[in-house]
């Protein structure tokens, strides 16, 4: 099996495994389990067509999820919570199912390791701050004369508050509050650090508990509370736990109706926090965390320095920081011929880059044959294989980063590696992947994935320019996207420059993450929408999230958690 | 190690809130007279050791499985006790393993979804569960699937007669040695399930599993309070599974039988470990082996205990075995059709198999018995072979004797037989009550015989 789209895992029996059985009900005909081509080419859904899709089907929310706090989450809140230098312990690792480490804490099960180590965890920062005297009394804010004294009482419904994002029920706070008290040995100092520990153990502090309340105006949804959405809002936004202002606009009611949801929101994202959480948005959704398992022979490659792997990637950061922060076009990360180069990737690209070092990155014109991310060393590296390029793992990766489509793994019982070249004639690879494209097992897939694959022959393995094979062999860098005829790299990103499609994937996406979750056919008209007002904002991905954020779709549950959405 | 003796059952009693805490610890070799070669044997221990990417290929695998004829470097040409053993168990045959060859699934496999009879999916659940994948929410696209119901390892440390009322610390420790990962979810990161999206991830640090076996632990009082806050913490989750739709509901339900089991742990306020030194760290697969394989033995020889799984490598495994001269990751190289490749690797494994078997033969307990005689160590793999994914001639050893309930240096061949056969032959050697074994079409009441004394 090649390496292949990230994955699912939640739905294990909800809605993943109706489309599963959908897409293979449209392909039951068709000559094998590649289906990307038997499909219609824009993908399982109609994006072409939004308006269509729209008149059919008004917006049904899908079920709430109950998301764990991701590492850099938990990590946060932790900060949040009790300062800036808690230790800060290993916990269970975060996966991405459909790209997203959101979609994984959403759908996987806490292990007993990850449960101790929570424990461990909730020991070891209690302790670092109430072994101080003077942290644990900043952290109450006043002095406990006796275990469960007003003080303290007032401390846990604060705290509890702050980590649960939401006011202590009465029942909750007397709870925590005996706790305290029943374990004030040696002094009051240990039963107010346990108490303390222990909600930080609580599955209302470790997991986003955002199941609404019933809507009286559509019996079959639910809406948000105020103190779900301040906590919706701001781990999307922020990746941690709501500040006390959000809080408070939740306690006084205000984060119903749009119009405050948006003066919220505009606040979050003019934070740093915003910013970097937008990149780790786009570190996901580009895939860039592959980089790191590269290796390439230095001998082979002597441009491929130690260094290059994170230089690569920090190009690809800053290029989007500017695309997104600039607030011009989003899409233009595919198409643009401005990038950010250090010295390394400066010779890379064969460019002179005043002032550029190893560690000085500038703004600089890409070369004639380059534009945009598919073009950079990043995207080129990652989808190739040590010794030749793979123009199947660059093909599958615009096919279904870039354009939303779903590409099926190849059959189990067909090789998917290349017969080396043989005969008298020294063969390219594009004439053996034809010779692979001639099984009819293979042909379904490869004749969608290889077309806009090869248009990137040109750059190597390191995403080095080349005019010739290693050998005596002309690079053909010719190709299509969809039936349209292409010549290089540049073709393809000046099509997609302009393709609708690229819109509305990035709009997918972003609501895949958002929502912890993949889209239900559903949520569709929400998906319309948002590419539309996408489209009509020049494709500003900040004013992207203020419309998602916004929309109704970012407050509405479906009422039955365990109705299977069709 | 140094230890002190204990009362046969000690009691640690401790008032929390005004519950009295009454608390049982474990058999332990403390309790034994010291050099009392006559004391009844301690109770067995169950391993599960995994390697990745099943066998170099051969013509067993079946038509379109292999090439160039390559020959069969694992069935021993002969059967029975001191059969001659093959070249790749060669590096087992000083620990007189037993072999059984020839075994393969027997499950059914669903038409839909597609794809439920490759190796990575089948074989392995098979192998690992007696049963089939579950179909439902198996999606080919991504390789997410999941189990329909506990690991071998995990069906042994929750049988009612393992443990019976004499549970442990640890019901069972899962460990992992390669970090090489096809996907990061699911069961290519861990091959032991409680549960079908409930899975026990492994720890892979030595330096981990150092600390959280034994590191220093906190005063009997602070655990105890540790302990008795959980009891708030479960009231939470409590409250919250009430509101919860079913998928969510099993999560947070995992997380409180978890919260339970380090509740139980915490309340076990003594032990007779002495630390073993801080391990060293290396990345090479056989150091590392070494390594981890020293704290298990450490942690099995003071009760901390009875059952654990080794994950070697993981399933599909893109460990990159450089130290071979083999430059592509394990997974791609076998899908490359490289054999020889192929061979050095599983050589190699087997290699790393026999560090976990030595290191469990040299540890001795009060007894004079090894662990290794205490235990049975159940390895397999994933499929036949990696290069197609063939599910015939499916890997399985049984080391160890199982407190001299399984007779060693066997090799049973079984043609095309069913692999719960063999399920049903360890369970029945470790004492569990094993009427039958396999679902879906995999059920089997038989046994092999031959290796059960």
């Amino acid at each position: 099996m090649p390496l292949s789209a990230p994955a699912p895992s939640r739905p294990v029996g909800t809605f993943l495994a109706r489309e599963a059985l959908a897409c293979v009900l449209t392909l039951a005909s068709t000559t094998a389990a590649c289906s990307g081509s038997a499909r219609n080419p824009a993908g399982d859904e109609p994006g072409n067509h939004p308006a269509e899709v729209a008149a059919a089907a008004p917006y049904e929310p899908a079920g709430a999820v109950l998301p764990r706090l991701t590492t850099l989450q938990y990590q946060s809140s932790l900060r949040d919570l009790l300062g800036p230098d808690v230790p800060l312990l290993r916990t269970e690792a975060d996966t991405n199912p459909y790209l997203f480490d959101s979609i994984g804490a959403a759908s996987t099960t806490l292990s007993e390791l990850g449960a101790e180590q929570y424990e461990l965890s909730a020991e070891a920062v209690t302790q670092h701050v109430f072994s101080d005297p003077a942290r644990r009394a900043a952290l109450l804010g006043c002095q406990p004369a006796r275990p469960g004294d007003p003080c303290v009482r007032d401390y846990l419904s604060r705290f509890g508050r702050r980590a649960f994002r939401r006011p202590l029920t009465g029942a909750e706070l007397a709870r925590w509050t005996d706790v305290s008290i029943a374990l004030a040995e040696p002094d009051l100092w240990e039963g107010v650090r346990l108490a303390t520990a222990g909600m930080l153990q609580s599955p209302y502090f470790l997991y986003r508990v955002e199941l609404g309340l019933p809507d009286p105006e559509h019996p079959s949804r639910r809406v948000l509370t105020d103190h779900e959405m301040a906590s919706r809002l701001s781990f999307f936004l922020w990746n941690t736990l709501p500040d006390e202002a959000l809080l408070d606009a939740a306690d006084a009611g205000e984060l119903h109706d749009e119009s405050s949801i948006y003066h919220h929101a505009v606040r979050l994202l003019s934070d740093d926090r915003a910013r970097d959480a937008i990149q780790r948005y786009f570190a996901q959704y580009l895939d860039l965390g592959r980089l790191e398992g590269i290796q390439r022979d230095p001998e082979t490659y002597p441009l491929f320095t130690p260094s290059m792997k994170s230089a690569m990637r920090r190009e690809v950061e800053l290029l989007v920081d500017h695309v997104v922060q600039e607030g011009g076009d989003a899409r233009a990360i595919f198409s643009t011929r401005e990038s950010f180069v250090s010295s390394e990737l400066a010779s890379l690209y064969g460019i002179d880059a005043p002032g550029a070092t190893e560690s000085t990155f500038v703004r600089a014109t890409l070369p004639e044959e380059r534009a945009g991310l598919l073009t950079l060393g990043a995207f080129l590296t990652m989808n190739a294989h040590e010794t030749e390029t793979s123009p199947t793992a660059r093909g599958k990766y615009v096919r279904e980063r870039v354009l939303c489509q779903e590409v099926e793994p190849p059959p189990p019982d067909v090789s998917t590696t290349l017969e080396p070249a043989s005969g008298d004639a020294p063969a390219t690879l594009r004439e053996r992947l034809e010779e692979h494209r001639k099984n009819p097992a293979c042909a379904g897939c490869h004749s969608f994935i290889d077309p806009p694959g090869l248009l990137f022959e040109h750059f190597d393995s390191i995403g080095a320019y080349r005019e010739h094979y290693p050998g005596p062999l002309a690079i053909d860098a010719t190709g299509d996207l969809d039936g349209v005829p292409l010549d290089g790299a540049r073709d393809l990103a000046d099509l997609l420059a302009s393709d609708p499609r690229v819109g509305r994937c990035m709009v997918r996406q972003l609501f895949r993450h958002a929502h912890a979750r993949r889209d239900e056919k559903g949520e569709r008209p929400a998906i319309d929408d948002l590419t539309a007002s996408f489209a009509a904002k020049g494709y500003d991905f900040r004013d992207l999230l203020l419309q998602l954020v916004t929309h109704e779709s970012f407050r509405t549950l479906r009422a039955d958690p365990n109705e299977v959405s069709p | 190690m140094k230890t002190r003796p204990l009362p046969r059952r000690t009691f640690l009693r401790g008032a929390l809130g005004g519950t009295a805490v009454a608390l049982g610890l474990p058999a332990l070799e403390a309790m034994l007279p010291a050099g009392s070669a006559s004391a009844a044997p301690l109770p067995p221990i169950f391993g599960l050791f995994f390697w990745a990417n099943g066998m170099p290929w051969h013509v067993g695998h079946g038509p379109g499985h292999a090439f160039d004829e390559t020959p069969d470097l694992w069935t021993p040409t002969t059967t029975g006790e001191g059969y001659e053993p093959s070249e790749l168990l060669a590096p087992l045959s000083p620990y007189s393993i037993s072999v059984v060859t020839g075994l393969t699934p027997k499950t059914e496999i669903p038409a839909v979804p597609p794809g439920q009879d490759d190796g990575h999916m089948r074989g392995f659940m098979v192998a690992m569960t007696g049963d089939r994948i579950r179909p439902e929410g198996f999606d080919l696209a991504t390789h997410t699937l999941s189990a329909l119901r506990p690991t071998l390892d995990q069906h042994v440390a929750k049988h009612p007669q393992f443990y019976a009322d004499d549970k442990p610390p640890y019901g069972s420790l899962i460990l992992g040695v390669s970090t090489a990962r096809y996907h990061e979810y699911g069961h290519w990161n861990s091959i032991s399930y409680n549960a079908p999206d409930s899975l026990n991830l492994p720890v892979c640090s030595p330096a981990e599993l150092h600390g959280m076996l034994f590191g220093l632990p906190p005063s009997a009082e602070l655990r105890l309070r540790r302990a008795a806050l959980l009891d708030a913490v479960m009231a939470d989750a409590k409250s919250l599974e009430r509101r919860l739709g079913a998928a969510d509901k099993a999560r947070v339900d995992a997380h409180l039988t978890h919260l339970s089991e380090i509740q139980h742990r915490l309340t076990l306020t003594d032990t007779t470990c002495e630390a073993p030194d801080a391990p060293a760290l290396s990345e090479d697969l056989h150091l590392k082996t070494g390594i981890m394989a020293e704290l298990l033995c450490a942690a099995l020889s003071c009760g901390l205990t009875r059952v654990f799984s080794f994950m070697l490598t993981s399933p599909g495994s893109t460990h990159v075995f450089d130290n071979l001269g083999v430059p592509n990751d394990m997974h791609s190289t076998c899908h490359g059709g490289e054999w020889e490749p192929v061979r050095k690797m599983t050589a190699y494994q087997m290699e790393a198999f026999a560090i976990l078997l030595q290191k469990m033969q040299a540890t001795k307990d009060p007894t004079g018995a090894s662990l290794l005689d205490r235990s049975l160590v159940f390895g397999t793999t994933e499929y036949g072979e990696g290069w197609r994914h063939s599910v015939a001639e499916m890997s399985c050893i049984l080391a160890g004797t199982a407190n001299g309930k399984l007779r060693p240096n066997v090799h049973v061949r079984a043609p095309d037989g069913n692999f719960s056969i063999a399920h049903v032959t360890a369970l029945r050697a470790l004492g569990l009550d094993t009427p039958s074994f396999g679902w879906n079409g995999g059920e089997t009441s038989e046994q092999f015989s031959d290796l059960l004394v």
